[in-house]
């Protein structure tokens, strides 16, 4: 079910109007009976590995509480830890690996037959296992109590809002709301579905338009030089921005709704003045994990299980890795051009060249293969003489017989998100939006509405992290 | 909850009022794509069958002026290969596109030898019959297996889900001078492409390139017995609801010697339904594409037809 559908719509009036409707007592059943249900519309039989998975992480946690020492508590780590990486290996990194070993044993003329495993990659499953170990090390550590009600645990596993996609939540930070009751709030529900009517904005008018300029360099980028390729690698840029935000606010507004609060997931990202910056904006809820080892490779790797996430990973360490050890020289060289006493201008040339960074590097996130990946990151910088008019032509043909039309608006919502950002960056939107007068702010409000009804491209278009 | 409810019913109603109305004059004025006339014209008494060739080369107001004693309303549902070759989905969709008290209906099915193959590595099903394999057509999950409503208007089913451009722009394709691809409410595909003649290199290039993803096509898929089949039931049922004509539309000349090679007993094949057939794939009518008939042919192409189906009758 995506949230962009009307099969969701028809599910959230009826799981809004349900919940509160029945007695605080139900309303926690009401959702996991929902989230189960959000997860079996997907693919009914993944719903079984979820509960499994559930259960094994839930047993665990429960005898871990019982245990006194790490020592005693380790073996339930493991069978956990086995449990959920072991599902999370056979399900997304499986044909990876064999792949990659059996051209490893090509080139070196060994015989390989491992047999391929037909599986199809279940929704959300790096969301909701990443999720599951963090809260059985959390235990195992002792920094949280297990929770010892199954029904509450299950809910935390698979609650629907933050099922398939995130943000990933903390035990520390959402078991403790499951265990409230929540009433209807005018604020909460108002503030959520603020959030998410500027989700799907986000959604439908940028991510899936932006989509229609990167798709055709991206899937044939061979045919493109120079132009053609910065247009879509920046159209990208826009999009798994607008994309993935889009999704996260469609989440935290449902969840918004019911009255809980899920973690930020973004904080103007593309307006960090560093890539540690952006890493401290973009994915907060798995970033935040600290470890630069997540960041790099692996961060790579739990998005898909292949060699240009690995590459698109690395590179993200090797621009952290510069930027910590040149920054005494590119403090110097402020100094010496007069930099530091602009810090406007300073922090202007700092954003643009992060966004500069991180837009390279999403070629390799966005790209088919890797040879696809390597050929666009260094024709970006050739044929630049001559203006490739067939290029553009190929490259606007998605947008269609209106493509001036579709820049007018593409443009023009990007902005409007800009703005967004650049406002939110010196304070919260709504707080700054509650000054306005009345009829202003409700008119802001319905112009948002129909102008994702006007320019929203429906259909069918999944969000790009549901493959995660 | 009072105070949100009033409030979001006047924010929600006030949006779909305004959007409601800019929609409603788009699907007035405007054009919403290749597809949409047919789901939201009502259910046909008579109908044209097929895939492209026939979306594009027949003329169901010429077959209408020019055959009476026919039902109609008439209707060109022919769509595309990808969406309706011979198949469950099709068959399903025909079934609830006929107006169902029909009893003298005049139903023109074009065959080719590409909508009646499929894919050499077409996945199999769990179930096994004994006439043919179980097997998972390509096209079922297309648009037209899919819309449940097909006689809807405005067809909410289908704009939800295959409206694959945003709404505004429906309000911009009011301009019926300039654009290459119009469907017409009787179902028909106007392309308005320059007349070939005008530019001989370009319909080479069209052709070459039309050519290339047949010669594809052929290496990689053969006749298929389950579509076959499905053509029969088709025929078994149209049969009830009035006259089944097959006819084979004409084509470019590599075009048509490219499905002799691929499918060289297909004449025969098409004589056992036990219905007339119609065999026009040599007859010399241009092409936009080596592969369909022009605007122009079209309508020439229909009114030959209609001459032969009425000499037919007698």
């Amino acid at each position: 079910m995506l949230f962009n559908s009307l099969h969701f719509l028809v599910f959230f009036l009826l799981m809004v109007g349900l919940y509160y409707a029945l007695p605080p007592r139900w309303r926690a059943p009401l959702l996991l009976l929902s989230s189960y249900y959000f997860y079996f519309s997907w693919r009914p039989s993944y719903t079984l590995l979820l509960a499994a998975t559930t259960l094994l992480d839930y047993y665990s946690g429960v005898r871990m509480s019982r245990l006194g020492t790490k020592r005693q508590r380790r073996p339930w780590l493991y069978l956990s830890l086995t449990s959920n990486l072991g599902t999370l290996f056979i399900f997304k990194y499986f044909s990876f690996f064999r792949e990659t070993a059996g051209a490893l044993a090509t080139a070196l003329h060994l015989p390989y037959a491992v047999p391929a495993l037909e599986l199809v990659l279940p929704v959300g499953v790096s969301f909701y296992t990443f999720q599951s170990v963090a809260y059985i090390v959390d235990v195992y550590q002792g920094k949280l109590a297990a929770e010892q009600n199954l029904g509450r645990f299950a809910l935390f596993v698979a609650f629907w809002p933050q099922l398939v996609a995130g943000p990933i939540e903390r035990g520390g930070q959402m078991l403790p709301q499951l265990r409230q009751t929540h009433e209807f709030d005018y604020a909460n529900v108002a503030t959520g579905l603020r959030l998410m009517a500027w989700g799907m904005f986000k959604k439908v008018v940028i991510a899936d338009r932006l989509a229609l300029l990167a798709n055709p360099v991206f899937n044939h980028p061979r045919q493109f030089d120079s132009l053609a390729l910065v247009l879509a690698v920046a159209a990208f840029t826009g999009q798994i921005y607008a994309d993935f935000s889009g999704y996260t606010d469609l989440a935290r507004g449902a969840a918004r709704v019911l009255g809980y609060r899920l973690v930020l997931n973004f904080r103007q990202p593309y307006l960090a003045t560093s890539v540690g910056d952006f890493w401290r904006r973009w994915h907060m809820s798995l970033s935040n994990y600290g470890n630069l080892l997540i960041v790099f490779l692996l961060s790579g790797l739990w998005h898909g299980a292949s060699w240009t996430f690995v590459v698109w990973g690395a590179l993200h360490g090797f621009y952290l890795v510069i930027e910590n050890w040149s920054a005494p020289l590119r403090a110097r060289l402020a100094q010496a051009s007069g930099l530091a006493a602009s810090p406007r201008l300073h922090r202007a040339l700092a954003t643009a060249a992060t966004v500069a960074l991180v837009a390279y590097a999403w070629i390799f996130f966005r790209a088919n293969t890797l040879a696809d990946a390597f050929y666009i990151s260094t024709h970006l910088f050739q044929g630049w003489g001559h203006l490739h008019l067939p290029q553009l032509q190929a490259l606007l043909a998605g947008l269609g017989r209106h493509f001036v039309a579709e820049l007018v608006v593409a443009a023009g919502a990007v902005a409007l998100l800009a703005a967004a950002d650049y406002r939110a960056e010196r304070g919260s939107v709504s707080a700054w939006m509650a000054r306005w007068a009345a009829p202003l702010r409700w008119a802001g409000y319905l112009g948002l509405l129909l102008a994702t009804l006007y320019c929203g491209i429906f259909g069918s278009s999944q969000f790009i992290y549901f493959q995660f | 909850m009072q105070k949100l409810l009033l409030r979001l019913t006047l924010l929600l109603g006030t949006a779909a009022l305004l959007g409601g109305l800019g929609i409603w004059l788009g699907l007035r004025r405007g054009y919403v794509d290749a597809f949409y006339a047919r789901f939201a014209a009502p259910p046909a008494g008579s109908l044209v069958l097929g895939t492209s060739r026939a979306a594009q080369g027949i003329k169901p107001g010429v077959l209408a002026a020019r055959l009476k004693g026919y039902e109609g309303p008439w209707l060109n549902y022919a769509f595309t290969l990808a969406e309706s070759p011979y198949g469950p989905g099709y068959l399903s969709s025909i079934q609830r596109k006929l107006a169902p008290d029909t009893r003298r209906g005049l139903f023109i099915v074009a065959v080719d030898p590409w909508s009646l193959a499929l894919p050499n590595d077409v996945k199999l099903g769990d179930r096994r019959f004994s006439k043919g394999r179980n097997v998972i057509f390509p096209e079922e999950k297309s648009m037209v297996s899919q819309v449940a409503s097909v006689s809807q208007n405005p067809n909410l089913d289908y704009l939800a889900h295959y409206l694959h451009k945003p709404f505004y722009q429906l309000l911009l394709n009011t301009d019926t001078a300039h654009v290459v691809e119009r469907l017409h409410p009787d179902g028909w595909l106007e392309i308005a492409l320059p007349p070939p003649s005008a530019d001989t290199a370009l319909l080479r290039r069209r052709t070459a390139e039309k050519l290339a993803t047949y010669r594809k096509l052929a290496a990689g898929s053969s006749f298929s017995i389950e579509r076959y089949l499905n053509l029969r039931g088709t025929i078994d049922l149209l049969k009830q609801h009035g006259r089944v004509v097959l006819v084979r539309l004409p084509t470019g000349p590599a075009m048509a010697a490219l499905e002799r090679q691929f499918q060289p007993d297909f004449d025969q094949l098409m004589h056992e339904p036990g219905v007339p057939y119609l065999n026009y794939l040599d007859q010399p009518y241009p092409t936009n594409d080596g592969n369909h008939i022009t605007r122009a042919a079209a309508e020439q192409f229909s009114l030959r037809l209609a001459a032969d189906i009425a000499r037919l009758n007698h």
